[in-house]
């Protein structure tokens, strides 16, 4: 096998490998800017410089040539290479930053270049502290800057579009940005304009930079010059924690991270699943972050019996506690005809969510759960967009829910006594009118004030995949899961060892000026919700975590056989077969 | 004004295209075509000549701007390009820059009212040896200026009169037939 040696230790390695990679894949370190392993490497940062040799060799024994202390001589190439774009060979020597002074030497230089004209404002900069300029400035960087002259002036606050901030001046010119345009959404929007240090990315004339993938560009840029239009000086990224979870505005299921602060998710970034998004994510999935925080159904909210089937929600619902609430739907249950109620599935709520509801049916004797797809012919683009606007369709067809067109959907609803309805919103989705909510009692577990939670009868608030375990199955049929990021008023993070904590987190306490106990919101899982309506109707149904219903799916449901939250974590999401998924 | 390449024109775009493996490379040349024809590629011109090869409009657009031989702006009938950079620089570029732009009356990137002369600060071309030194209309070189030479140069072209062709000697080779020289 071919071997190469860096920084005296020899690796082995096989077919072909650019070495920048590769000493990266080794958990080793060599600083960089414009690289990215998605992307062409243009190597123009000139930051991953390596001095790169081969072995001398004696031409006919074949033996190595040794220098006076009996080490193996090297022929190194008469300059350092920068490794993104080095093809690696067998028998390849090479020294980084860690055991050659040159190469220090080098990176170091080559810092002092990029930073002579861009700006010591990382005070007020949003990228700083997760700046690779930065970082690799404090690691690899010069102590000062001999360059005392005026520093060149670009413009600063460019709209480059609607989602995106230039800030050129901070900018280094590692055309990320460009060649994002260029190789991933393929839109070629921006370009890089004028030359020398004058130079920036920016739009052709007249060009607005509205990708739908825009935003990812603020992610992969090395500096603070892209920066998000709605995240600017919102939060420093210390004070902030980071939550995996899930992209829930499309059937992609694209892996993000949940960023918080004070129990308010404040950005989403994407995050690598090479089997789902790789890199990147819909500028879309950004915004849910206000679905998450504004809008919440806290508390569970009763209709006043006069205002059926109208949407003044404020007037007409008034707020009252879970006893009441559960008592109500418990009495409801209790004296309607089981034939006569409805309980409906969401391809917006999570695997468990479903298979609760679809449990609960049958352990009371209701007619078994149904849902409708969410669909939009042409929304979706063959790349991180889908046609299917929810989810969690395909988890809702393997839990063996009846899928049903909207047509029949609304003939069900006017036939119905009671509706069960899990987090969905078909009055907003156009299938139903306020009106059809007139004759039956209609009971949502819903997570936000939609337009369906503002005609129904009774509102029982639910988390949201910000604030649950739970697992979604997206288009492909990959089952993947997300982390509770929010705090609700049931839910600690010091307790629940599933949440992380950020420096807020742990340093505060409740009498802190930065603790807002409104920021977490009175609602529990589905799951949670059913099992102490179940207590009341003396059903023997239970459940307290999420991880229950999956070890209950895991064992009793074939097509989610063998699954399991640490599968799902270690895998990256769980593939389930495709045969089962058609059954 | 609308811009539109002719039959001819379109012709000549697509001899260029064949000599090239891919569209990309064709985009200086088209932009020459594009700048003799129209006398500047100002950003509908780029927009033109981006449609006509099918190239995004934003490659077009930083390909123009990056090279100050493009004018991205309608300029005067003499385009004076003085070199700062280096060699320039020291032998007195910005000297030049500053007597042209006082002789002129305008600021470097500028344009006389009468329309005649554009004025502009450029990049290394090339002629480090004879510093410093300016060119005309991206074609004629004038070398070793002085104010006086720079006067009589401005005044030479407003009766239409491009300087002469000045061979200037490698210092290294005096015995070369080039070696007298036709200042």
């Amino acid at each position: 096998m071919a071997e190469i040696i860096i920084d005296g230790i020899t690796y082995e390695f096989e077919g072909q490998h650019k070495l920048l990679q590769f000493i990266l894949d080794q958990g080793k370190e060599v600083p960089f800017f414009c690289y990215h392993p998605s992307m062409s490497a243009p190597a123009n940062c000139r930051q991953c410089m390596v001095k790169v040799g081969q072995y001398v060799k004696d031409r006919e024994t074949g033996a190595y040539q040794l220098d006076d202390q009996g080490n193996r001589e090297v022929r190194w190439f008469p300059k350092l290479q920068t490794s993104c774009t080095l093809d690696m060979t067998d028998g390849m020597v090479v020294h980084t930053q860690e055991t050659d002074t040159l190469v220090q030497r080098a990176q170091k230089d080559t810092l002092e270049f990029i930073l002579i004209n861009h700006p010591l404002d990382c005070p007020i900069c949003d990228q700083a502290g997760e700046c690779p300029l930065q970082i690799q400035t404090y690691k690899y960087g010069p102590e000062g800057s001999r360059f005392e002259v005026k520093k060149v002036h670009k413009p600063k606050r460019i709209e480059l579009g609607p989602r995106v901030i230039l800030d050129a001046e901070r900018c280094i010119n590692c055309t990320r940005c460009v060649r994002f345009t260029d190789e991933i959404s393929k839109t070629n929007q921006l370009t890089i304009t004028r030359r020398g240090d004058k130079n920036y990315p920016i739009t052709a004339p007249g060009e607005v930079f509205d990708d739908p993938y825009s935003m990812n560009t603020v992610d992969i840029c090395p500096v603070g010059a892209l920066t998000a239009a709605d995240f600017r000086f919102k939060a420093r990224v210390w004070e902030m924690n980071q939550t995996p979870g899930l992209d829930i505005t499309n059937g992609k299921g694209v892996n993000v991270d949940l960023w918080t602060r004070d129990n308010l998710v404040l950005r989403i970034t994407p995050r690598f699943n090479p089997d789902v998004n790789d890199h990147w994510m819909a500028d879309q999935g950004r915004d849910v972050y206000r679905l998450y925080n504004e809008n919440r159904v806290s508390r569970p909210s009763i209709r006043l019996e006069d205002t059926k089937g109208s949407m003044d929600d404020g007037v007409a619902q008034v707020k009252t506690s879970w006893t009441n609430a559960l008592d109500t739907l418990a009495e409801v249950l209790h004296e309607n005809k089981a034939s006569t109620i409805l309980t409906i599935g969401s391809p917006y709520a999570s695997v468990e969510e479903n298979y609760a509801l679809q449990k609960f049916s049958s352990l009371k004797g209701l007619p078994s759960p149904f849902f409708t797809p969410h669909i939009l012919e042409g929304s979706g683009d063959g790349f991180l967009l889908t046609d299917d606007q929810a989810p969690n369709t395909e988890g809702c067809r393997l839990l063996g829910l009846e899928e049903i067109d909207t047509e029949e959907y609304k003939k069900r609803i006017k036939g119905a006594s009671v509706v069960l309805m899990l987090n969905d919103d078909p009055i907003g989705r156009d299938i139903l009118k306020a009106s059809d909510f007139k004759k039956p009692f209609v009971v949502v577990f819903a997570t936000n004030h939609t337009d369906t939670a503002k005609a129904a009868d009774l509102l029982i608030p639910t988390t949201c995949a910000a604030e649950h375990t739970a697992s979604y199955v997206n288009v492909e049929g990959r089952i993947q899961r997300t982390f509770p990021a929010k705090e609700t008023r049931y839910t600690n993070r010091r307790l629940d060892l599933e949440m992380s904590e950020g420096r807020l987190d742990r340093y505060g306490t409740t009498f802190d000026n930065w603790v807002t106990e409104e920021n977490r919101i009175d609602c529990k899982p589905t799951w949670v919700s059913l099992s102490e309506l179940s207590q009341r109707l003396g059903i023997p149904f239970s459940f307290e975590h999420a991880r229950e219903l999956v070890a209950e799916l895991s064992s009793q449901h074939p097509a989610f056989e063998g699954i399991s939250f640490e599968k799902m974590d270690e895998e990256r999401g769980i593939l389930l077969r495709r045969a089962e998924l058609t059954t | 004004m609308e811009y539109s390449f002719s039959k001819d024109d379109l012709a000549k775009i697509d001899e260029i295209k064949s000599r090239y493996p891919e569209v990309m490379p064709a985009t200086l040349p088209v932009l020459w075509l594009a700048q003799d024809k129209f006398g500047h590629v100002n950003e509908e011109v780029q927009k033109l000549v981006a449609e006509t090869l099918d190239l995004p409009v934003s490659h077009v657009h930083g390909v123009a701007e990056f090279y100050t031989q493009y004018y991205k702006k309608e300029m005067g009938k003499f385009v004076l390009d003085v070199c700062t950079c280096l060699s320039c620089h020291i032998g007195g570029g910005y000297d030049i820059l500053k007597h042209l732009e006082k002789t002129l009356g305008i600021k470097a990137g500028g344009t006389t009212n009468d329309g005649l002369f554009s004025l502009q600060e450029v990049e290394c071309l090339g002629a480090c040896g004879y510093a410093p030194m300016m060119q005309i209309n991206n074609d004629v070189f004038v070398n070793h200026l002085t104010p006086e030479k720079t006067d009589q140069v401005v005044e030479g072209l407003r009766k239409g009169k491009y300087p002469e062709f000045e061979s200037i000697a490698m210092p290294l080779n005096p015995n070369t037939s080039a070696s007298k020289e036709t200042v």
